[in-house]
């Protein structure tokens, strides 16, 4: 079937279709890249105006709170919540057995024939599968009943009114132990704590031979690492808040993807889902966090607060407290033994690995050598064991134990050899067992210039941090104030496997201004600064003209939401589709208003469109859009059919980590200086470069933003962040903001940020992502940089002062 | 290995409440009202008088810093705070900043000191109160001023960038 033969709708499927190719700008770039855009949240968020769901609070709303499991591992024997419901003010209860919800399944959901719900990963492999069970796997899990009160006072009283008898049973808290032989089993009905899941392919990565290539070696090292627990801890604690108007349901979430929401509940509670209408406001941090709707600290909550809130006939807000919200780890538990074999020139040839996880995510470790490196011969092997703590999920990211690995590797080869980390970066840079000249030829093929990116970030990186003059042998070098100077590098891919599927409609407005018409959620990543940027471009009209309210749907055009590695770089893609034909569209009218003008001899520049070939010749799109009805003596809107087009963009196969046919072309590089006290165990981060090849920075403050939160984030995760479970009862020993640290203003020294654009991304204009990228970086680069300090590996996360003084024989 | 064991205890409920009348004059303008004797500044701020910049991250624990208000010249918790102390005080939030037009919202907005936002006012109302007592403070003090505010999204370089600014700009500079 030819284009033109193609019907409506298959020509916008036809048009969103991702065309693997460089994006090479066919536009003048004025608003895209430019500094001092004034960000579209800014005044909002700094003014105190913006709401965020905690913030929600509606007439008559009661508020409701949900019972957390004190045990590491325990059934209900037995449960009275006669004195809670007495005390006064308590309006509503749901208990466990109650037939309305006893039975019920909350993972996953039928949505016709298909199962919609991310039922993979972490929450998975827990037996959670009920709203409101009886049964807990961990301490803090969600159970046994919910209470709605005039107050949240009223309703946590009333919880500790509730009488339970619980049957605690046996637990284990590392992934190790669980494995052994006489380790509890926790699932029940199974014979062993070994997890996968079924449908994950990745659990064995085999390719080339190890075994030979060990043999072969100069050079063939081995080592252990262990990460322990850290999670999201966003700022604002989760929420939800439901009411009912007749049949129809109103929801405020806190949550990414407030659509996926929507389908749950209508599901859940078989209500059609034109009669529900799920908001999501500003969220305060998510980074993932709230992006698994279907598991009971988002859709469990909504459903209980919903049916509190039909019984009640009262608005209903759900909440959790801090210590509520410290759940779903990162999904890098894990303890990893590593063999890799190194020719004696920095070539890495083998590298296999184990790692064991507990409550497995997704990602086992190997990927990023298999992304990214000439290396030919690789093994990886992943183990799962169900321990008694949360289920992990993707906060910021997924890719942590790919990373973690590849740093580890490298910095350990090139300290075995004697070797600069980054001349072994680069003799090893590639895809997938090839060579640069492979990469070379495909950019060559697809349009892209072909830039060494790794050697652009690297040079710039080492400049910046005096890495030539610095960079030393581990434990060589001593300051004046008695500290040990560490220098440490690593290095990646660029988080460019865009992926996502979105839809947008740009209409011009009578006034000639311009809105973006598509939902989607707010965790702070700025993209609507660049979609309006981006639009404005495209459509050749100013910043300030183009607009985009996307909490005020819910339902219609949605952009992909702030998650899954993808935002931008998929819908900077759905915003320039819609904007391409909208201008189009705008032509098309315009050139109806000129004498003797066809469509294509006209443009538009700062909002007004002008014949080409004679410029002065020129409307404003407003005159365009509008018809005068002078005989009212007013004004008459849409006398002329508006000028709305939307676009759809789908790239990438959701959910897989690489898209065949399209090797990532960008690099990353980062480095840091610090000083370890040999005394105190302290570690102090002097300075952190990070370069990042972003292709192109569409809003440079932005990316610089991620760039430096990431920094905190993964400073934080290598040094301070680590969730302590009690050993005797399972229990978190630190889940608050005092004890759990994560860094202040005062933690750490200065962060440079250098934007490499070379143009080489995926994403619209040859970007990519940024937001996972440093985050998930720099937590790995801490061990370099402490044993170039120390001389002494520790490969235990996060390196506290006290594994420090420990590796040190100090403790 | 199972063993039994309560672990909910039982309490005396209701608890016996007093209540206080106050006054607090908050971004310039006066309210009274009849606090319960266990009511934070926090929750009357937020929940009864409906200013939505007075955040928590914390669970009112005194750890974060986004509760953050100035009273009486002094930036303090108000989630540590007991409404019926503050009687007769002298109340600043964000709200007023923006409605006067304090320099630093721009300032914060130029620089991107935000990314999720829920932490912002927090450091707004702290930053303001910073610049009151020392109108040209070095990188060094406003980092040792606004080191009690958490912002999880990491935004903190920024805010140095942004509160010098305004300082200047403050001075006319």
């Amino acid at each position: 079937m030819t284009q033109d033969k193609k019907g409506q709708y298959e020509k916008i499927q036809a048009e969103g279709q991702y065309q693997i190719g460089a994006d090479i700008p066919t536009i003048t770039l004025n608003e895209i890249g430019k500094r001092g855009v004034r960000r579209l949240d800014g005044y909002e968020k700094a003014s105190g105006n913006a709401i965020f769901t905690r913030d929600v609070k509606l007439p008559g709303m009661l508020y409701g709170k949900i019972l957390m499991s004190p045990h590491a591992h325990a059934k209900i024997k037995s449960m009275d919540t006669s004195n809670a419901e007495a005390l006064p003010g308590v309006r509503g209860v749901i208990r466990y057995d109650d037939p309305e919800i006893k039975g019920k399944m909350l993972n996953g959901c039928y949505f016709g024939p298909e199962w919609v719900c991310p039922d993979i990963a972490g929450w998975a492999l827990k037996p959670i599968h009920l709203v409101l069970g009886d049964e807990a796997w961990y301490e803090g899990q969600p159970l046994g009943v919910v209470i709605v009160a005039d107050t949240e006072d009223i309703a946590s009283k009333a919880l500790r009114l509730v009488c339970v008898q619980w049957e605690e049973l046996p637990f284990v808290l590392d992934q190790e132990e669980a494995l052994k032989q006489n380790a509890p089993v926790l699932n029940p009905g199974a014979d062993t704590n070994v997890v996968a899941h079924p449908a994950d392919e990745r659990l064995v990565t085999k390719k080339g031979d190890v075994d030979k290539a060990f043999k072969e070696a100069d050079k063939v090292i081995e080592f252990r690492v262990k990460r322990n627990a850290h999670l999201w801890a966003g700022a604002e604690p989760p929420s939800t808040v439901v009411r009912w108007r007749g049949d129809n349901l109103e929801m405020w979430v806190h949550q990414q993807q407030p659509y996926h929401a929507k389908m749950l509940i209508s599901e859940w509670l078989n209500l059609p889902m034109t009669k529900i209408s799920v908001f999501s406001l500003y969220q305060g941090g998510a980074y993932g966090g709230r992006g698994n709707p279907a598991n009971n600290s988002e859709n469990g909550m909504n459903i209980l607060a919903a049916l509190l809130a039909k019984s009640t006939g009262r608005p209903v807000k759900v909440l959790y407290n801090r210590r509520e919200s410290f759940y779903g780890e990162s999904g890098d538990m894990m303890v990893g033994y590593f063999k890799v074999g190194a020719k004696n020139d920095g070539t890495i040839t083998a590298v296999q690995m184990k790692n064991i996880f507990a409550v497995y995510m997704c990602t086992p470790g190997i990927e990023h050598f298999i992304d990214n490196t000439r290396i030919p011969n690789l093994s990886c092997e992943t183990v799962t064991a169900d321990v008694s703590k949360g289920p992990a999920w993707w906060d910021r990211c997924e890719q942590l134990p790919n990373s973690l690995c590849l740093t580890l590797v490298f910095d350990r080869v090139a300290d075995a050899l004697g070797l600069d980390p980054t001349e072994v970066a680069l003799k090893n840079d590639g895809c997938d067992g090839h060579d640069m000249s492979y990469l070379s030829e495909y950019k060559k093929k697809h349009g892209f210039p072909d830039r060494d990116s790794l050697k652009e970030c690297i040079e710039a990186g080492k400049k910046a941090i005096d890495w030539d003059e610095k960079w030393h042998a581990p434990g060589a070098k001593m300051l004046p104030n008695g500290k040990m100077h560490g220098m440490a590098f690593t290095w990646d891919h660029q988080w460019d496997d865009v992926r996502g599927t979105g839809s947008a409609a740009i209409m011009i407005e009578n006034d000639g201004t311009v809105s973006i018409i598509a939902q989607q959620s707010d965790i702070g990543v700025n993209p609507w600064t660049a979609y309006c940027q981006i639009v404005a471009d495209e459509l050749g009209v100013r910043y300030e003209d183009v607009n985009i309210k996307p909490f005020d749907l819910d339902h219609g055009f949605a952009l992909m939401s702030p998650d899954g590695s993808a935002c931008l770089c998929s819908n900077g893609n759905v915003v320039k589709k819609a904007a391409k034909k909208a201008k189009m569209m705008l032509l098309e009218l315009a050139a109806q208003k000129f004498e003797d003008v066809k469509a294509d001899a006209l443009d538009v520049k700062d909002g007004l469109i002008y014949v080409k070939a004679a410029p002065e010749k020129k409307k404003t799109i407003k005159e365009v859009v509008t018809k005068a009805m002078p005989m009212f003596a007013s004004c008459v809107f849409w006398t002329e059919a508006p000028v709305i087009a939307w676009a759809w963009h789908t790239q990438g196969l959701w959910g897989e980590a690489m898209e065949t046919g399209r090797p990532r072309l960008l690099r990353q590089a980062h480095f840091i200086e610090a000083e370890v006290d040999p005394e105190l165990g302290e570690i102090e981060i002097k300075k952190v470069v990070n370069v990042n090849d972003v292709g192109k920075a569409i809003s440079p403050e932005t990316v610089e933003g991620q760039m430096y939160g990431g920094t905190y984030m993964g400073l934080g995760r290598g040094l301070s962040e680590e969730l302590i479970w009690d050993e005797q009862t399972g229990v978190r020993l630190n889940a608050n903001l005092l004890n759990y640290k994560i860094a202040t203003m005062l933690e750490y020294g200065p962060i440079e940020t250098i934007i490499q654009e070379t143009g080489m991304g995926h994403g619209p204009y040859g970007a990519c992502g940024i937001g996972e990228a440093t985050p998930t970086m720099i937590p790995a680069l801490l061990g370099p940089a402490v044993y170039n300090a120390i001389g002494k590996w520790i490969d235990d996360y996060p390196i506290t002062p006290e594994r420090v003084l420990k590796a040190l024989g100090k403790a | 290995m199972s063993k039994e064991k309560d672990t909910a205890k039982h309490e005396d409920f209701p608890e016996p409440v007093s209540e206080g009348k106050i006054k607090l004059n908050v971004n310039g303008e006066v309210y009274e009202l009849t606090v319960q004797s266990d009511w934070t500044l926090q929750y009357v701020l937020h929940d009864k008088l409906g200013f939505n910049s007075i955040k928590d991250m914390c669970s009112g624990k005194g750890e974060c810093g986004s509760c953050t208000v100035i009273a009486d010249k002094r930036p303090i918790l108000s989630c540590m705070t007991l409404a019926l102390e503050c009687n007769g005080k002298t109340i600043e939030t964000v709200e007023g900043l923006a409605k006067e037009n304090h320099p630093l919202i721009e300032a914060y907005i130029k620089h991107h000191c935000m990314q999720c936002g829920y932490c912002t006012p927090g450091f707004v109302v702290t930053a303001k109160a910073l610049l009151d007592r020392n109108s040209n403070p070095m990188e060094d003090e406003v980092r040792e001023a606004l080191a009690g505010n958490l912002c999880r999204c990491g935004t903190y370089p920024q805010h140095v960038k942004s509160v010098l600014e305004a300082a200047e700009n403050l001075r006319g500079g």
